[in-house]
Parts: structure tokens; C-alpha cells; sequence
């Protein structure tokens, strides 16, 4: 594999939240955040951020894209032997694509590029090309205040690539994109990576992820929990050779499955059919059923969802996790610092 | 693209994004009753002031004219930057911004600069008709110093006002929040400073609002200088002979100079401290 491009080492930022005293009212604490996250970002390579609300994804693509300060932590550039990146260099680095932009104004949005473009000190000659590449050549006059939510996504876009990063981070690029915007842009991602751009995505949804990512960072209440190529990561947490098999028919048992090294998941069989979803060998599986007797109408291998993922990696069931993001409750598995005031 | 070129090429964006605005046009009529209207009024020949006073001088129009400096363009100002960052912040476009490499430090000059120009074009524009209308109710033009100190002075209000706004507007976490504190900075200096000087003057044992006790006439002077709208008057009093409030040219033009360069530190701070 390549030398990483950037290099996050034990990065660490939290947020300050207000923790009013009476003779202090103003008084703030650090609260929620990213604890100690180390991370590299690799050319040509796609990393999917991924975790549920709160897990600190945009916190930690703020931190890379220079928006939020690295509290504690170094980033290096190791290819170009900078054993230190300031905050002000990253922002030179990484486009950056946030979550949600309401685009909005009279300006057209070639003005708007225009702008951004006299703020990077760059010329404007490169933009038409841009707009072309995001798809919104033919919308250059349109004023921001007439833009659907889907070409405002392109124009974030078309935002986060002027000044051609090395580093691409995408925050949830997926919302508002119709399936045939959300492919296209798909694609967009896969030849910026094939030009040696390093992208980081953030999704809590990990199926848009697949097939687009090449290294996944699991990500919960500020902590990364694995990262790694997703086939690694997937064996790691014994989420791979994943397979549901259904068919005509009723299944007594699975017991002649005993004999292989294969777990059975999940089993659900009506008079009509059945289903299995077992872990190990899929041929041998095969050949197991079809020795019992058993019709195969499908067999299609299973991704693991988010909540898959993050029971592998935390050893909590879906219940422990629930939908709490309560601030005090983000960052259970490291020891806060005793000195909590700023 | 050397830094102050870029910083003036994003000003100039602002400038003009703003200057196209519905809320100028908005703000120009009231922008023309408050200094071409009231410099109008107060060249009249048969004006008599509150005390009988009567302007005789083209800079003693402009002086009185210049209330509608304080009440109108100051507030202008005001309505024109309250949303600088807010509306940033709000949009999600604060985030981008702040994702770009040019330097916080300068994106808070270009933010002032755009913005105080985008409120100076117009009043320049105004007060240079307002000096045609003195001279043409009072067949007198002001001396050219006379005309630069306005011209000065004027900017510099408008700029600190703007200051105050675009501070607000960094520290608010939204719109009503930040135009809030931009007007009520306004109402205090404008409306509520005379409040202060009286309960000053009160504490202090000083007769309040006698204009023939020196004493008054001091303590006035004196606390002036810790309101934006009072330096803006000493300056033009620099110009006019006939006032002494105890107050030498050069420290008005040093509050000036603080009054300018504290905000402005302040907002760089801020803008260094900004989270979107």
C-alpha cells in the first residue's frame, strides 16, 4: 500500500459547553467530541466514516478539513516528510463538503464559486470545467435562492473540489440526492479516487457505502472503534462469510449443517418456505442442502447494516446502544480528564 | 494573489452582493431623510435653534446635520451587518467559509470592509449631496479640512457600528439574537448614553444639563469619549471654534483610534475562536 498522505495521530477535540457557575456564569466545560483518534488517509483510497447520530463524525471531518482545532494529537504528511501539519495547511489540503448547505441569495452560482475561488486566492478559469464535472454547467447564471436541494448538494460539491484537495471529505453527501443523482455521484467519487484524491464519506448508512469505500472507520460516541479495508474490518468482527439461503418449502432443522464449521444465524421457515442466514464455507453449504434434500431458490451473501457493525465492535446489543446521545453518555469507554473546566 | 489583494477582492464581493440588496433600498429613503433632509432643514436662514442659537456656518450646518449621521446611517450600519456571520452560520455557508485557506484574520477584515463599504457608499454619496445642499441654501462650502473631518469622522461611526454588529453577529448563535444586541447597542449609545451622563453627573454632585457650568460642560465631555456617538461629535467639534468641552483634538482622535482598533481586535478574536 502507498504512504498515507495524511496522518492523524491520537487527535483529540471537545466540543466547550456551557457549565454556568453563580459566580462564573459564563464558566464552560469540555464536553462531547473526539477522543485520541488516530487515523491515516491514504491516495486514491475512499474511507467511510461511519457511525449512528452523534458517533462524532462531522466533528472529526471539521478537525481534518481545519475547521475545528486539534486540541491535542499531531498530523503528519509523511510522503512530503512534514512531521507536523498546521491547522491552516489542512484547510490547503482537504476540500471540504458539509452535511447541509442551504445555498441561498441572489447571487449565481457562478458567482458564489467565484467567490470561494477569491478566498483560496485562485483564479477563475477552472470553474466552468467544475461545473461541467458536478453536473451544473447549464445552471452557472441560476440565482442560489432557485437551486433544488439536489444541486445544492452538486454545488457543495463542486465547492469542496476547487483548488483541486488532495484530501476530499464528503459529510452525509448522500442526503437529498435522488438514486440517479446519489449513482452519478457515486461515480464522481470512484474517478476522483482514480486521480489520486484521498476521500473520507461519513454515513450512518452503511449500504450507500457499499461498493464506494475501500477502508471503513467505525466510529462511536467519539472513539474509533476499528478501521481498516472493509474485508479486514468485516473478519475482524466475524461479519464476513455472511450467506441467506431460501427456498421452497418447509425446513424441519438445521442439524445436518452440524457437521460443517458454520454457524446458523437466523432461521425462519413457514409451510411455504424457509430462509436461512448461516456464516461459513457457502459451497460446502450448498452442497449440504442440496445433499438434504433442500431446493435452493436464492443464496446471496449478507452486508452487515450499522447496527451489525456496531454490536461487533462494541460487544453491546442493540438495546445497550439504544438512541441515546445524551452528552454524557458519548464517550463511556475512555477515562475523562480529571480537569474538566476550560 | 497577495493577501491584501485577496482580501479586498472578497470585500468588494460582499460590497457589492449587499449593495444589490433589498435592504438598501429599504434603508436609502431613510438614509436620505436623515442627511440630505435634516442638513435641508438646519440651512434654513430663519432657523432658530433650542437657546436661540442660529447656525451660521457651513460646518455648523453639517455639525447639527450630523444627527442624522448618528440616528440613521449608524443604524443602517447596523441592519446592514447584523447578519454578516449569522446568516453564515445559519445557512451552513459559515462552515465553508471557514473550511477556505485564506486566513480567519483576513476573512474578518474582508468581512468589514465589505460591509462597512457596502453602508459608506451610499452616506458618502448622501453627505456629498449634503454639502451641495448647504451650499445651496447658505451659498458657503465647507473649508476642505472641514469637509475631510466630516467625511473622516462619518466613516468611522459607521465603521465601529458595523464593528459592533458583525461582533454580535460572530457571538449570536442566531439572527434575532444577533440583531438584538446590534440595536441595542445602538439604543444605548444613541438614546440611553444621555441616561449615563445624567446619573454621572448625579453621583458626582455635578448640576446636570446646565450648558453655561463648566463643570457639566467637562463631565459631558469627559464620558463622551466612552461613547462611540460622543467621539464622532468630538471630532467634529474639532472643526468648530466655538465649542470647547475640554476635550484636545488629539485625544479624540485617540479614542477614535481605540474605538476603531479594540472592536476590530475583538472581532479577529472572535473570528480565530469561531466554531460553525
Amino acid at each position: 500500500m502507498a504512504d498515507p498522505l495524511l496522518t492523524f495521530d491520537e487527535v483529540q477535540h471537545r466540543h466547550a459547553v456551557p457549565a454556568p457557575k453563580a459566580w462564573k456564569p459564563w464558566a464552560k466545560r469540555a464536553g462531547a467530541g473526539i477522543h485520541g483518534i488516530s487515523l491515516s488517509l491514504y491516495p486514491g483510497q475512499v474511507l467511510g466514516l461511519v457511525g449512528p447520530n452523534g458517533a462524532g463524525k462531522t466533528t472529526l471531518l471539521r478537525m481534518m478539513a481545519g475547521v475545528l482545532p486539534i486540541q491535542s494529537g499531531t498530523v503528519t504528511a509523511p510522503t512530503e516528510d512534514r512531521h507536523s501539519v498546521a491547522v491552516e495547511d489542512l484547510r490547503n489540503w482537504a476540500g471540504h463538503m458539509p452535511e447541509q448547505v442551504r445555498w441561498q441569495g441572489a447571487i449565481t452560482v457562478v458567482d458564489m464559486l467565484e467567490q470561494l475561488s477569491d478566498m483560496r486566492g485562485q483564479r477563475h478559469h477552472h470553474l466552468h470545467g467544475l461545473l461541467n464535472l458536478v453536473g451544473l454547467h447549464e445552471r452557472a447564471e441560476e440565482p442560489l435562492d432557485n437551486l433544488s436541494q439536489g444541486m445544492r448538494q452538486r454545488l457543495s460539491i463542486a465547492a469542496a473540489l476547487l483548488g483541486s484537495p488532495k484530501v476530499l471529505l464528503l459529510d452525509e453527501p448522500f442526503n437529498g440526492l435522488d438514486p440517479v443523482a446519489a449513482e452519478a455521484f457515486a461515480a464522481l467519487v470512484r474517478r476522483l479516487a482514480g486521480k489520486g484524491v484521498s476521500i473520507v464519506i461519513s454515513s450512518h448508512m452503511v449500504t450507500q457505502l457499499e461498493g464506494l469505500i475501500d477502508r471503513i472507520a467505525l466510529l462511536h460516541r467519539g472513539q474509533l472503534l476499528d478501521e481498516g479495508p472493509l474485508a479486514d474490518v468485516e473478519k475482524r468482527l466475524a461479519l464476513d462469510g455472511r450467506y441467506q439461503l431460501t427456498g421452497p418449502g418447509e425446513l424441519d432443522d438445521t442439524n445436518f449443517l452440524g457437521h460443517l464449521d458454520t454457524d446458523v444465524l437466523v432461521t425462519k421457515s413457514t409451510e411455504a418456505s424457509w430462509s436461512l442466514t448461516v456464516r461459513g464455507d457457502a459451497e460446502r453449504v450448498l452442497q449440504a442442502c442440496n445433499d438434504h434434500g433442500l431446493s435452493v431458490a436464492s443464496w446471496a451473501p449478507v452486508k452487515p447494516n450499522l447496527v451489525e457493525w456496531l454490536c461487533a465492535a462494541t460487544g453491546m446489543s442493540l438495546d445497550d446502544i439504544s438512541l441515546d446521545v445524551a452528552s454524557s453518555a458519548m464517550v463511556p469507554m475512555m477515562a475523562m480528564e480529571a480537569m474538566e473546566d476550560e | 494573489m497577495s493577501d491584501l489583494r485577496r482580501i479586498l477582492k472578497v470585500a468588494a464581493r460582499l460590497r457589492n452582493e449587499r449593495l444589490v440588496g433589498v435592504r438598501l433600498k429599504v434603508m436609502l429613503p431613510i438614509l436620505i431623510l436623515f442627511l440630505p433632509g435634516l442638513a435641508w432643514g438646519f440651512s434654513d436662514p430663519n432657523i432658530v435653534l433650542p437657546g436661540g442659537h442660529q447656525p451660521d456656518t457651513a460646518m455648523e450646518v453639517l455639525f447639527y446635520a450630523s444627527l442624522g449621521v448618528v440616528f440613521g446611517a449608524t443604524m443602517c450600519g447596523v441592519l446592514m451587518a447584523f447578519d454578516g456571520v449569522s446568516k453564515d452560520r445559519a445557512s451552513g455557508m459559515l462552515e465553508i467559509r471557514l473550511a477556505q485557506p485564506m486566513p480567519r484574520q483576513h476573512q474578518a477584515a474582508a468581512l468589514v470592509l465589505g460591509h462597512a463599504q457596502a453602508i459608506l457608499i451610499p452616506v458618502y454619496t448622501l453627505l456629498i449631496l449634503t454639502v451641495v445642499v448647504v451650499r445651496f441654501r447658505m451659498g458657503e462650502w465647507p473649508t476642505l479640512t472641514e469637509a475631510m473631518v466630516y467625511g473622516l469622522s462619518t466613516g468611522l461611526i459607521v465603521l465601529w457600528y458595523t464593528l459592533f454588529a458583525l461582533l454580535a453577529s460572530t457571538t449570536a448563535k442566531e439572527q434575532g439574537t444577533a440583531i438584538a444586541f446590534g440595536v441595542g447597542v445602538w439604543f444605548f449609545f444613541t438614546f440611553l448614553w444621555a441616561l449615563v451622563t445624567t446619573m454621572v453627573a448625579y453621583a458626582s454632585g455635578v448640576a446636570v444639563g446646565e450648558p453655561n457650568d463648566p463643570t457639566w460642560v467637562a463631565l459631558e465631555g469627559m464620558l463622551d469619549m466612552l461613547s462611540p456617538n460622543g467621539v464622532y461629535h468630538h471630532l467634529l467639534e474639532t472643526q468648530l471654534p466655538t465649542i470647547d468641552r475640554g476635550i484636545a483634538a488629539w485625544q479624540a482622535w485617540l479614542a477614535a483610534l481605540l474605538w476603531t482598533v479594540l472592536p476590530w481586535w475583538a472581532l479577529h478574536r472572535r473570528m480565530e475562536a469561531l466554531v460553525p
